[in-house]
């Protein structure tokens, strides 16, 4: 496997509401981590002020996460030996837990699987994934 | 079998390679456990032949196979599936459990041991675990699990049932129509199907040795109808002496959705009470043995069976528990149950079930090959990697007295705390007043749980009116989220919570030069002391906290982590001339010991107060209401018992640990020592008894003379950090 | 011959139970019995019942990894133990039965400077108070255990270790047997399948049990329950700081006996011995989040296995036979609760969570004195349950939630 490549991300802690009803730049991936977090993938410049309608939201740099998209046969190969619980069949879909005895967050494309890993961990999942 | 078995093929090439005892060739038995490439106890009969294959048959007795693992070996793949349905067992039954699933459209996996497919377990979740020959499988089954395990033959219990040349009606069959001429057959009980043989007709009495061969079997006795003992020479005594039911995996999966089908259900047949001959082959019991322990007051068969541990080797009692049951319950008792049913009911290697398991990991700050490329010795310390020492403590010391120094604090706890709800959360966590805090200021702050002890400890730091940053240690900072998280829904508290740990990096900038750098690097107007301010650092964007664990000034910068390695750069690079050199944590044990400080989980023990902890001045009582409130003011009304106090001595630093003395009475131990080299001796912090009530000012360590002294060692007017 | 059949034990059971008893003891565990044979050996009380709701040692006594050492973290603990090491050399001795005691060494390994730090003090309590510890170094440490990697694969290095020469085994069914015989013998009645299932009241004070026998009056009731003790001590109005926590341990086939001593590691979190019979025993920390005990049964094995590897390489291709659990009552503090519990006539002898086959023989001696005598022997004053009240808990965080 190739080494995970750093992201470009925003964090949002924010109610529940405003999450719900926050209008993401089009085309952004959100991995909604939480009731009351989501990561985005943009800068967060392009998060601007009155997008998420919660005065008290918290919106930071992400700069600790690296990705890796693999295609579905091998996301499907990898989770099978990786990954003990059950993930989504739906598409698009986000799911999070522990794969290679790590904590990755995935994001389900039509053919393809974003795996997210915190760059603490990127050396460990990178050997443990080969 | 759908290959040959190594049993078969070594019973066709150079006949019975077993060392004695009944065969049962269905892998329920121990009689053909042998070494076979380097692992002991692995059947012949459910192992696959393969050319070139080493094959050595266990001996019997005493002689155990060695303790080692030879050689290297490709570690075993693991695969997790999900399905609708596993169906263990691909006889009869359980092919038309597959077949009727499948007819109602589920996923269905199945598992048989003629495919090389041992289910060893079912485990809550539901899950399957089986070791099959492409490596093991971890199946979760979503509506749920079918067993068709079918039954075991029951094993002769006589005097000679461990002669070769004895085999159950199913072997002799199976063997048979593999094509090895097991010579002339007696067959005893229910006779082999399209085997040729002579059947004896009645109850098995015993087996005669050969005259040729004493290890094999020459003769069967068995008693006829009329009560006679009839004697019947053979090669090969065929055994159908009843059925037991398989059924270990569905006792032991109680409460999953788990059904038998097939044999797996039938009652047990129960063989007659044995009167002579070895129960359990595994540990070599007898009949005798049984009788001994039962006269002596062993009735249950748990009992019986830890008397004598029969039913505790590699079958796992399959063969000895009919009997011993039987043997039982012909001394009166109730008919008893069979042992718990537990994993394993295959036996694997560790190697094997540990397949896809991982360590624990240990993560890594962004600045870890920074650190190693500086030559830092890295360590696990609080749940990170981080460096120890850059090969010279001395010099990092002095750097950070005399000049400047960096260390990353990366692995801090870090969390922002915002909305209308967060002063008065925190106010509920933490001892201090909270709402007084002005914006851009700090605070120290402990952690405490609801009986007062101190969980951890950190800072406070006031963004604005409604948003706060709170650090805790290392290693607290997952339990610390937890907690506040807990604590916000508890009290329904109107707030964001973001743990940014992982997500910034922080370097501390410290060293009487310190400013100076931060000169350097652009900040004209640092934070004062307690104070913090959102910065630009050498072309970084930095939260500068103004705090200090060293003694000396220092900077906390917060950063984004992929920034951390061009900020410790630029840095060093600016402060070359200012003399710096990063410091590993055996420099800052050092440090922040001359300070006094307190090292949650080092200096602290489960039942740390504050007033033990000599820290009362960080605890508020006058505050009506935070965590543990309660507690302090009840334990604060119980005579103190020890402290944590400082001490020093002359001569170098005894071993932390090392126990304290009070005129030969134990004292206390010391949790952090270290020797100064400003203070040119010993300094230490240690949990010191009162004695009459008092704290002892002369003590002894290490067999030296030691005193009780205040802290800060080191500056303790703090003027040193805050100027 | 098999030298694992049991030859010298012989259980004489009563036949039926008595109206009424001057001490009852709930619970046929090791502590319960260690008690009842105590109460009557060195105080000539006899008239004693034990009450076992299954057979004797059914409950955590006879599914726990053996370990006896006395290498605790604070004075306290390491003399309680020490006392329960030299009654363990002395049992078969005492009773005539062959209880496989061995002495084997137990190294407690250290693979970080954090690790060294607590086996050197782990050295220097046990120093103080009379049990042997001493630190040694890697190669001290490969003259004790060949076996070991001491590279951890490359990922464990092994810096130093603890060595605690008296670190001992034995096996856990014969201990509850010597003593069960022993006391019986001397008059004590063991009821096996007899559950106590209420407490009788006059006032405040505790006078008797209510069992699936029918009632039973005592003069003192001892509550040596194992797993459900907390509701046993509800009952007579107490409450304990006690959670239960599961524990698992597994065994491999039995293998030429090569394996001298036992061996620890904290960082690792196992720990492995060969037993007597030739199977290598391995267990584990207690699980502290119960929340991640989902699985637990596979999880742990899997792992559990896989650290051990690390550890001990050769491990790799052994046979795994059996793995169990059982569940612990794990006190606050690590610590026991034995003694007086507010109750009168009604004592308690618990929290023996991890590691209380070890204090099996103290714990009997101990609660024995205090019963005969009716005052807290000083070696267990410090494990009272009134601790919890009066702000003197004994945290031992060096040895907690082990073996
Ligand atoms: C896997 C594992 C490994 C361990 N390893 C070690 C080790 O290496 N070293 C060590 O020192 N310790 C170890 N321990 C801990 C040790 O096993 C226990 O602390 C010890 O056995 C406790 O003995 P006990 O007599 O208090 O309890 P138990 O042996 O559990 O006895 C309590 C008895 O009370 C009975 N009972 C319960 N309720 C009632 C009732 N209402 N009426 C009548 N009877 C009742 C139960 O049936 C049971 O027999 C281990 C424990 C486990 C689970």
């Amino acid at each position: 496997m190739h080494a995970p490549k750093p992201l470009t991300a925003t964090r949002v802690a924010a109610t529940c509401a405003a999450l719900d009803s926050a209008s993401w730049p089009a085309g952004a991936i959100v991995l909604r981590t939480a009731p009351d977090e989501a990561i985005v993938l943009v800068p967060t410049k392009d998060i601007e002020p009155g997008l998420i309608a919660d005065p008290h939201a918290i919106v930071e740099i992400e700069s600790s996460l690296c990705g890796i998209w693999l295609d579905a046969d091998d996301a499907h190969d990898l989770l099978e030996r990786e990954c003990d619980w059950e993930t989504p069949s739906a598409r698009p879909a986000f799911a999070q837990g522990a794969v290679a005895g790590l904590p990755v967050k995935l994001w389900f494309e039509h053919d393809r699987v974003l795996f997210v890993v915190s760059a603490v961990f990127a050396n460990d999942f990178m050997e443990r994934c080969r | 079998m759908s290959k040959e078995s190594v049993l078969a093929h070594l019973w066709q090439q150079q006949g019975d390679p077993t060392r004695g005892g009944s065969v049962c060739a269905a892998g329920d038995c121990q009689s053909c456990l042998a070494t076979i490439d380097g692992i002991a106890y692995t059947r012949m009969c459910r192992t696959p032949w393969r050319d070139g294959m080493h094959v050595e048959p266990h001996p019997h007795g005493d002689q155990l196979p060695a303790l080692e693992s030879r050689g290297n070996r490709a570690a075993t793949i693991a695969r997790t599936m999900h399905c609708d349905v596993v169906v263990i067992g691909q006889g009869s039954a359980g092919l038309a459990a597959a077949a009727e699933a499948r007819a109602l459209g589920r996923d269905v996996v199945t598992l048989d041991t003629g495919d090389g497919q041992d289910a060893i377990g079912i485990y809550p979740g539901p899950l399957v675990v089986a070791r099959t020959d492409a490596g093991m499988w971890h199946l979760y089954p979503r509506i749920e699990i079918v067993v068709a395990t079918g039954a075991a033959e029951i094993q002769p219990v006589v005097p000679g049932n461990d002669l070769r040349g004895l085999v159950t009606a199913r072997a002799a069959e199976s063997l048979s129509a593999a094509g090895i001429d097991l010579g002339r057959i007696v067959a005893v009980g229910t006779p082999p199907r399209e085997v040729a043989c002579t059947v004896a007709v009645g109850a098995l009495v015993r087996f005669e040795a050969s005259a040729t061969d004493a290890s094999r079997v020459g003769a069967v006795i068995a008693r006829d109808d009329r009560g006679v003992e009839q004697r019947h020479v053979c090669d090969t005594v065929s055994l159908g002496l009843g059925l037991a039911p398989r059924d270990a995996l569905l006792r032991m999966a109680r409460g999953t959705n788990v059904h038998g089908v097939g044999d797996v259900l039938r009652a047990p047949d129960l063989p007659p009470c044995p009167t002579a001959g070895i129960v359990c082959a595994c540990l070599g019991v007898t009949v005798d043995d049984l009788r001994s322990v039962h006269a002596r007051g062993f009735h249950e068969l748990e009992l019986v069976k830890r008397a004598t541990l029969a039913g505790t080797g590699p079958c796992q009692g399959a063969a000895c528990v009919p009997h011993v049951r039987a043997f039982l319950a012909a001394q009166g008792a109730a008919l008893q149950p069979p042992f718990t049913a537990r994993p394993l009911t295959r036996q694997i290697t560790l190697g094997e079930v540990a397949a896809g398991a991982h360590h624990v990991a240990t993560p890594r700050t962004a600045l870890d090959a920074e650190h190693r490329a500086l030559g830092a010795q890295m360590e696990r310390l609080g749940g990170w990697w981080r460096p120890w020492h850059y090969g010279d403590v001395d010099a990092e010391y002095h750097a950070v007295r005399t000049a400047v120094s960096l260390c990353d604090v990366s692995t801090l706890g870090k969390m922002q705390v915002s909305g209308p709800g967060a002063v008065a959360l925190l106010e509920h966590l933490y001892p201090v007043p909270i709402v007084s805090l002005k914006p851009g200021r700090s605070r120290y702050v402990l952690l405490l749980d609801e009986r007062g002890y101190v969980i951890d400890d950190g800072m406070v730091c006031r963004d604005g009116e409604t948003r706060f940053t709170l650090t805790f240690t290392s290693g607290g900072s997952t339990f610390a989220e937890l907690w506040i998280r807990d604590w916000a829904e508890s009290l329904n508290a109107d707030v964001r919570i973001m743990n940014q740990t992982t997500s910034l990096g922080a370097i501390n900038v410290t060293g009487p030069r310190a400013t100076k750098l931060l000169a350097l690097a652009g900040v004209t107007t640092p934070p004062a002391f307690l104070h913090h301010d959102t910065l630009d650092v050498a072309g970084i964007c930095c939260r500068v906290f103004r705090l200090s664990f060293t003694g000396e000034v220092s900077y906390e910068l917060h950063h984004a982590a992929a920034d951390s390695v061009v900020l410790w750069r630029r840095l060093m690079e600016l402060g070359r001339d200012l003399g710096i050199r990063p410091h590993g944590l055996e420099a800052l044990m050092k440090l922040r010991l001359e300070k006094g400080h307190v090292i949650v989980g080092q200096d602290t023990d489960f039942d740390s107060t504050p007033r033990r902890l000599n820290h009362e001045w960080a605890v508020r009582l006058e505050k009506p209401a935070f965590v543990g409130r309660h507690a302090v003011i009840r334990t604060n009304a119980i005579p103190l018992d020890r402290q944590l106090c400082g001490f020093e001595m002359d001569g170098i630093a005894p071993a932390e640990g090392a126990t304290i003395w009070h005129r030969d009475a134990f004292a206390g131990y010391i949790t952090s020592a270290t020797w100064s080299p400003t203070m040119r001796r010993s300094v230490m912090l240690g949990w010191l008894h009162l004695s009459n009530g008092e704290l002892p000012t002369i003590i002894t360590i290490d067999g030296r003379p030691a005193r009780r002294v205040a802290t800060p060692f080191y500056d303790p007017e703090g003027a040193r950090a805050r100027a | 011959m098999n030298e694992f059949v049991e030859r010298l034990v012989d259980l004489r059971w009563p036949s039926a139970v008595k109206p009424a008893y001057d001490v009852v003891i709930i619970g046929g565990g090791g502590h319960g019995i260690s008690t009842a044979y105590y109460l009557a050996t060195r105080h000539g009380i006899t008239n004693v019942a034990v009450l076992e709701k299954s057979y004797i040692g059914s409950g955590n006594s006879g599914r726990n990894t053996t370990i006896i050492r006395a290498n605790y973290g604070i004075p306290e603990a390491v003399r309680f133990y020490q006392r329960s090491v030299d009654l363990y050399e002395s049992l078969e001795a005492e009773t005539g039965r062959d209880v496989m005691h061995h002495t084997k060494g137990l190294l407690w390994i250290a693979h970080s400077e954090a690790g060294v730090r607590q086996e050197r003090a782990r050295a220097e309590v046990n120093t103080a108070f009379g049990a042997r510890t001493e630190y040694v170094s890697p190669r001290q440490i490969q003259e004790i255990c060949p076996q070991l990697d001491m590279t951890g694969q490359g990922q464990w290095p092994i810096y130093g270790a603890s060595y605690h020469p008296a670190g001992a085994s034995a096996r856990h069914d014969r201990v509850v047997w010597a003593y069960a015989e022993g006391a019986m013998r001397l008059g004590v009645d063991i009821h096996q399948h007899t559950s106590v299932t209420g407490l009788q009241k006059s006032g405040d004070r505790i006078v008797g049990v209510e069992t699936t026998a029918g009632p039973i009056s005592a003069g003192i009731v001892l509550s040596a329950v194992g797993g459900h003790v907390t509701a046993i001590a509800a009952m007579a109005g107490v409450r304990l700081p006690i959670r239960t926590h599961q524990l698992q341990a597994f065994v491999t086939n039995r293998y030429a006996h090569t394996f001298a001593p036992i061996v620890a590691s904290s960082g690792l979190g196992v720990y492995a011995s060969q037993t007597a019979k030739g199977e290598m025993l391995i267990g584990a920390e207690i699980d502290r989040a119960p929340a991640y005990a989902y699985d637990a049964g596979h999880q742990f094995i899997r792992s559990c296995a896989f650290r051990s590897i690390a550890l001990l390489p050769f491990l790799r291709d052994l046979k795994l036979l059996r793995q169990w659990t059982g569940v612990c009552d794990m006190s606050t503090d690590y610590s026991p609760v034995m003694g007086f519990t507010g109750a009168p006539g009604f004592l308690v002898t618990t929290g023996w969570g991890t590691w209380g086959f070890k204090a099996i023989p103290v714990g009997g001696e101990q609660m024995a004195a205090l019963i005969a005598t009716g005052r807290t022997p000083e070696l267990i004053a410090p494990f009272s349950l009134d601790r919890f009240a009066n702000d003197r808990t004994m945290a031992d965080r060096g040895s907690a939630g082990t073996h």
